[in-house]
């Protein structure tokens, strides 16, 4: 990504406009099926010819876990091959649903199973870090679930070694930079059609403990790792980490410095110390800046965020995208044709990757879940993974292996990834909600030096 | 009898030489490197009036004799050329349907076009050289030497016999670029005709006629036997 480092964050016309303007119209209705750009395909239809699979396994059983579980289920490139939990009630609970796939109460069996290529990392945070080394070692393809880890230290070395393993496919769980809608927005917004920017906010509101309850003390403590703030790094970290990096990915840009502010308000008797309300302000470079707040105090409307820019501004809210235009910005003519939904005083005109497509048939009905940013990544994951496998063979079939760093040059260069967030999104984005995570806890403004963004 | 012996000794010993393999320091043998390029262009009738689907692939070995230019610049006659090329392949799976500017098109046809090509049953596509002949000699050092190809290329259990045009081009570092195009009929090895149904939007159907252009990338190496230096 062209990163103008020194100049306040310019949405880059040139990529987009390069698409001439018949093709720039057809994006701009929104109407026209992405099937090229974006590959969205119902899932009917992909079942029909899903092509090879791949085995992939699954560690870490938790809320998230489940939900990872239920996803993986419904990308049909990928098989269910063996689930993972040190917790044995968290293993039954995922069985019951799963009864054929095996399960197992240690990582290291799956990542010693040779007929396992891939694995997906859900443990708690700071728990990534030696399952996503050894699976890196044992040459598997590797999905490790955002922030990447709880301290610099550990998110480095997690994408270190991610660079490293030239021969994997390496995918940090920021879900939102696998999904097509997400794309759709940033072409519009790099078109300049917002002008420039002068804010971006974000928040998370859900009134809910995060506590969970064990009759084994012990237990009780390991589950509830999010409460504790020398393992967690709290609503920032574990929540915020997906709307940060957006904003940072559209605004193409990253954060110099972050001020914080933190207070336990509503869940302070069960002994946590990790604030349950959290603000932080992001300082971008040319004086932009992302105040974000979370709380799991208040669920009043709940998660959103928002790109307010001096033509137009972008909300995005559960999936969908509306652009909220300034009276004295110009028009571009198909705004009366595009769909508008009401927020109170404001009019949002429907930002939507596929307003055409043809809706299901009556009585058949899209299932949900896999037109989640959540199923998009799997789904770019498994994919991507089959892709570097397949070229690997076909590369060694063709020429050998003589030449193994002939081999990591074509993976790397020669073969075409789907979107993903890779080692560096997910280091960068861990690095910036740690350096959040330590303004909000000290209530001080912290700097974060460039370096502190490179891989060396 | 001895003098017939002795004609029958020379005359085996003469057939033995003149079938038995040229002698290795004869023959330039070459393999397959990174860079190659091969391409299969068709024609539907809606949706995209044309496709592309491309591999980064072309396998296999080929060794030449000394009528084939293996140096810029070399001075040779036109004429038959000694060559080889049996394991000539790529594989199916490693051929992808791109958009025009080389993205990436879809799985979906993907899978369709494996389909078609039987790929369980015959995971490459297959060459085998059986004639070569070199036309002209370049008119500069830059320029390509021009050979007439006959070979067989077997696609999805089919083999049959095409001719081409191959553009040969040695390059330093004892590399050979080859190119050259061919335009088959899908039919020829009962392939298709390939009818998708995308997305319930109708029923597309390609074209009989593909043209494959292909640009293989080559190296030299020790033949086997030779003092093997890697």
């Amino acid at each position: 990504m062209n990163e103008n480092e020194t100049n306040a964050p310019d949405f880059n016309r040139r990529d987009f406009l390069k698409g001439g303007s018949v093709a720039t119209l057809m994006t701009m209705l929104g109407g026209v099926e992405l099937l090229a750009q974006t590959n969205a395909e119902p899932a009917a239809a992909q079942s029909a010819a899903a092509g090879p699979k791949v085995k992939v396994a699954l560690v870490g059983l938790g809320l998230w876990g489940r939900e990872i579980l239920n996803t993986l289920a419904r990308v049909p490139q990928a098989e269910l091959a063996a689930i993972c939990d040190t917790y044995p009630a968290a293993i039954k609970r995922c069985a019951r649903d799963f009864p054929n796939v095996p399960s197992m109460g240690d990582g290291q069996t799956i990542l010693a199973n040779q007929d396992i290529p891939a694995v997906v990392i859900a443990t708690p945070t700071h728990r990534h870090k030696d399952l996503v080394l050894a699976a890196l070692k044992a040459g598997k393809h590797v999905y490790c679930e955002a922030p990447l880890a709880h301290t610099m230290e550990d998110a480095r070395a997690i994408a270190l070694a991610a660079k490293a393993a030239r021969q994997s496919v390496f995918q940090a769980g920021l879900q939102a930079r696998s999904d097509p809608q997400q794309y759709f927005v940033l072409k519009f917004i790099r078109a300049g059609n917002v002008g420039q920017a002068v804010l971006a906010r974000a928040q998370w509101h859900k009134k809910t403990s995060w506590h969970v309850q064990s009759a084994n003390a012990e237990r009780e403590k390991e589950l509830n790792w999010r409460l504790d703030k020398s393992i967690s790094l709290g609503l920032v970290g574990e929540v915020g980490c997906h709307a940060i990096d957006q904003t940072a990915w559209f605004l193409n840009a990253k954060p110099r410095a972050v001020s914080g502010f933190g207070s336990l308000l509503v869940w302070s008797d069960d002994g946590r110390d990790v604030p349950d309300t959290v603000q932080a302000a992001f300082e971008f470079p040319g004086g932009v800046r992302l105040i974000y707040d979370a709380t799991l105090g208040n669920s009043f409307d709940g998660a959103y965020e928002m790109l307010y820019g001096a033509n137009a501004a972008v909300m995005f809210r559960e999936g969908k995208a509306w652009m909220f235009k300034e009276v004295d910005s110009p028009l571009f003519g198909w705004e009366v044709y595009a769909g508008k939904d009401q927020f109170y005083k404001e009019t949002g005109i429907t930002l939507v990757v596929d307003a055409s497509k043809p809706k299901p048939p009556a009585g058949q009905v899209e299932d949900p879940i896999t037109s989640t940013p959540l199923f998009f990544a799997l789904q770019n994951f498994v994919r991507n993974a089959i892709d570097v496998s397949q070229a690997k063979k076909s590369y060694l079939e063709a020429y050998g292996d003589a030449d193994p760093e002939g081999l990591n040059e074509h993976l790397a260069k020669e073969v075409q990834r789907r979107p993903a967030a890779g080692y560096l999104e997910g280091f960068q984005a861990a690095v910036t909600v740690i350096k959040a995570n330590e303004a909000i806890l000290s209530g001080q403004r912290v700097l974060i030096q460039p370096e502190l963004y490179e891989l060396s | 009898m001895k003098t017939r012996t002795l004609i029958a000794g020379t005359v085996a010993l003469l057939m033995a030489t003149a079938l038995a393999a040229p002698a290795a320091d004869q023959m330039t043998a070459y393999s397959s490197s990174r860079g190659s390029k091969i391409r299969i262009e068709g024609t539907a009738n809606i949706i995209h009036p044309t496709w592309q689907v491309e591999s980064p692939f072309i396998a296999g070995m080929l060794e030449v004799g000394p009528g084939f230019p293996t140096e810029p610049g070399q001075a040779l006659t036109p004429g038959k050329v000694e060559a080889r090329a049996t394991n000539v392949f790529v594989q199916v799976r490693s051929l992808k349907s791109v958009e025009s500017n080389g993205k990436l098109y879809s799985d979906k046809m993907d899978e369709i076009m494996y389909e078609h090509l039987k790929v369980d049953k015959y995971p490459a596509i297959r060459y085998r050289l059986t004639e070569l002949t070199l036309k002209e000699a370049p008119k500069s050092k830059d320029a390509p030497y021009v050979l007439d190809s006959k070979g067989e290329l077997a696609v999805a259990g089919i083999t049959n016999t095409i001719s081409m045009p191959v553009n040969v081009l040695p390059l330093d570092n004892k590399k050979l670029k080859i190119t050259g195009s061919v335009t088959l009929k899908m039919s020829d090895y009962k392939v298709g005709p390939v009818e998708p149904k995308l997305l319930g939007i109708g029923i597309i159907k390609t074209g009989d006629e593909v043209k494959i252009p292909f640009e293989w990338m080559l190296m030299q190496r020790p033949l086997p036997g030779a003092a093997a230096t890697k």
